[in-house]
């Protein structure tokens, strides 16, 4: 039996973090994973969700993904269920990193 | 400031090889997730909400120029241009790479740093008094000390997997800017009456999901005993602290639930098994050490007052500068608090910029503090207006120490992994309402302080003002606590009621600083009339219709 705890409450979508550079990636429909949560596999159906199953086991022991679990999708919207997941997708609402370079004087 | 001797070198060398195998197994396969989470953890690198985060030991806060400019050139190499200082006055990079960090590791330790200890259950970076070496009051530089407990911790073997982790704070002067008693150990270089100088020791304090001050374990501990006597505190907590309950493992816990009494013969009997002063250091190893911390060659100078019509340079002034033990010299603190940006970030460039007026202005010494700023610590009084012109050209001349804008805040749901709610907007949001440099001013000291969930890590029970993000059915709502204290005097603030939303949060602040003001007497700060007139007449400003 699967590990990552799908729950099976409506549409779902699989979701890890890469393992070289950790960023978040969730699973394709070509069964691929992306960076873009707008490239989501997001299924109802059994079948395809015991696939996403395996392939997320295959990706961890292949060293590809780290920790994939199943997300719950809100079925109108499309989006994560969750607040945390929709921060996920969303990335930071703040990061330092759009304000550089600061324009700052040098001494 | 301390040098790593051969010992040093070699340790942290072998760590990063180490660290540099691991991680090649790990991505050949040879160590799954579970197996390399713990060797990952313990050299500092968390995954966190979007990315792995590199956490990077500050010893007792201090740096030096050179340190920095490392740092600044990891900022650029490996990360997004920028760091992060936290409330253990360590160092953070948001964005490395696994494949990266093995590089990063052994370039910190081309400038003797690491990250050894910045994350799991040992004993964690040993925090200290920003001010340490250059404030008047001080019994004495309190960085010995931190680095005495630094070289017993690191590697520490019977300590590597205690119940839980392990923080120790050290200061040397009545004030208290360390917070030693939300500390697991928290300790206070005093004199006892024959004039000698020693430890008072307090244990069991913390944050968390269970806020609790330390107690007094010992009154007056001679200095010679120091490490005999944590030894022996570290064995009872190894030993009888909760490992079936992660959230139930601190030493706060096992304090509370045997009883500061019980908990004190427990540590006494086990100090009296241990083989008489077998592990104490000797006086001319804590001289040896002393050593490395002797003050720079200060210039033979008078004591001036710097006179300005500057109104932007005469609150900087007067909020972020102290006087310094040596005459001529002056102590100032970097605000890392503008408006616009998340508290203690600090870009490269600005890095850069810290490390060169610290060359020039301040003997190439940094200081991070837990309050999420910098500190020049040893700068001449007479050259204050030129350094506060060249920080304010690289907009880091923000005169808010101490006030309403100097938040301390975590990265929140933003960035962490456990958070529940975003903090950062929160504290951006504060600053904005509360910015015109006048009405910082007329407020006056205020310590507002921010955590994204229940961990704490943004110190909101000791806050003035105290908030904690938290979320429901998707919706993000903040609790308020009020008449917390992060000085000498820790308090721990109390819970207010219904949280709030980000918008109304902010109005309910306003009304309680409006109120502070139309109540208060003479002198007083938010605290004292807190202190004063109560929490009630504070919580009914909050939540007003």
């Amino acid at each position: 039996m699967s590990t990552l705890k799908h729950k099976g409450k409506g549409p779902q979508s699989l979701t890890a973090n890469t393992l070289r550079d950790g960023l978040n990636v969730w699973l394709t429909p070509d069964f691929d994973w992306s960076l873009k949560y707008s490239e989501a596999l997001i299924t109802e159906d059994d079948e395809t969700i015991e696939k996403m199953d395996k392939i997320g086991i295959q990706s961890e022991s292949n060293n590809v993904v780290v920790a994939p679990y199943f997300i719950d999708v809100e079925t109108e919207s499309g989006v994560p269920a969750r607040y945390r997941e929709k921060f996920r997708v969303r990335g930071p609402s703040y990061d330092t990193a759009t304000l550089i370079p600061l324009d700052i004087q040098k001494v | 400031m301390y040098r790593y001797d051969e010992f040093d070198t070699k340790m942290v060398a072998s760590r990063n090889a180490q660290f540099r195998a691991q991680v090649e197994r790990r991505l050949s396969g040879a160590l799954s997730e579970a197996e390399f989470r713990p060797l990952r953890l313990m050299n500092g690198l968390y995954l966190q909400l979007h990315a792995y985060m590199l956490r990077i030991a500050v010893p007792y806060g201090t740096l030096n120029s050179k340190q920095v400019r490392k740092l600044a050139e990891l900022a650029d190499k490996f990360d997004k241009g920028y760091g992060h200082i936290t409330t253990r006055q360590n160092v953070q990079f948001n964005w490395p790479q696994l494949t990266d960090v093995p590089e990063m590791l052994e370039e910190l330790a081309s400038v003797e740093m690491h990250s050894i200890q910045t994350s799991g259950n040992c004993i964690r970076n040993v925090t200290s008094d920003p001010y340490a070496g250059a404030i008047a009051d001080e019994i004495e530089d309190p960085r010995p000390t931190c680095e005495i407990l630094r070289q017993w911790s690191t590697l520490h073997p019977e300590f590597a997997f205690l119940p839980r982790k392990f923080k120790i704070a050290v200061i040397a002067t009545k004030k208290d800017r360390a917070l030693i008693r939300a500390h697991d150990i928290g300790l206070e270089i005093i004199k006892n009456e024959a004039g000698e100088t020693g430890y008072r020791v307090h244990v069991g304090g913390g944050l968390g999901r269970t806020p609790v001050l330390g107690q007094v374990l010992r009154e007056f501990l001679p200095r010679v005993e120091l490490l005999p006597y944590l030894e022996a505190t570290l064995r009872i907590y190894n030993r009888y602290g909760r490992r079936d309950n992660k959230f139930k493992a601190r030493i706060k816990i096992l304090v509370q639930e045997t009883g500061i009494v019980d908990f004190r013969k427990q540590v006494e009997a086990e100090y009296a098994d241990l083989v008489p002063l077998d592990i104490a250091v000797s006086p001319e190893e804590v001289a040896r050490i002393t050593k490395y911390f002797a003050p720079p060659e200060y210039k033979d100078l008078e004591d001036i007052e710097v006179k300005t019509d500057d109104p932007a340079f005469a609150r900087w002034l007067k909020h972020n500068v102290l006087p310094h033990k040596t005459p001529g010299y002056s102590i100032v603190n970097i605000s890392l608090k503008p408006k616009d940006r998340a508290p203690g970030d600090v870009t490269s460039e600005q890095m850069r910029v810290v490390a060169d007026l610290s060359d020039e202005f301040s003997f190439s010494e940094i200081r991070t503090t837990h309050q999420q700023n910098l500190v020049l610590p040893h700068v001449e009084t007479a050259a204050l207006e030129t350094l506060y012109n060249k920080l304010s050209g690289a907009k880091m001349g923000e005169a808010n120490i101490g006030l309403i804008t100097d938040i301390i805040c975590c990265p929140g749901m933003d960035f962490c992994t456990l958070a529940t709610a975003r903090s950062l907007p929160v504290s951006q949001a504060i600053s904005e309402r509360f910015w015109d440099a006048e009405r910082q001013a007329v407020i006056g000291e205020m310590q507002i302080k921010i955590s994204g969930c229940i961990n704490a890590c943004g110190h909101h029970h000791v806050g003035h003002i105290g908030i904690l993000g938290l979320e429901k059915a998707g919706v993000e709502f903040y609790q308020v606590k009020i008449g917390g204290d992060p000085s000498e005097n820790t308090a721990l603030g109390q819970v207010t009621g219904p949280g709030f939303s980000q918008e109304e949060l902010i109005d309910g602040i306003e009304r309680m600083v409006d109120h502070y003001i139309d109540i208060r007497e003479g002198e007083e700060r938010f605290i004292d009339t807190v202190r004063r007139a109560g929490v009630q007449t504070f919580k009914e400003a909050l939540h007003v219709e």
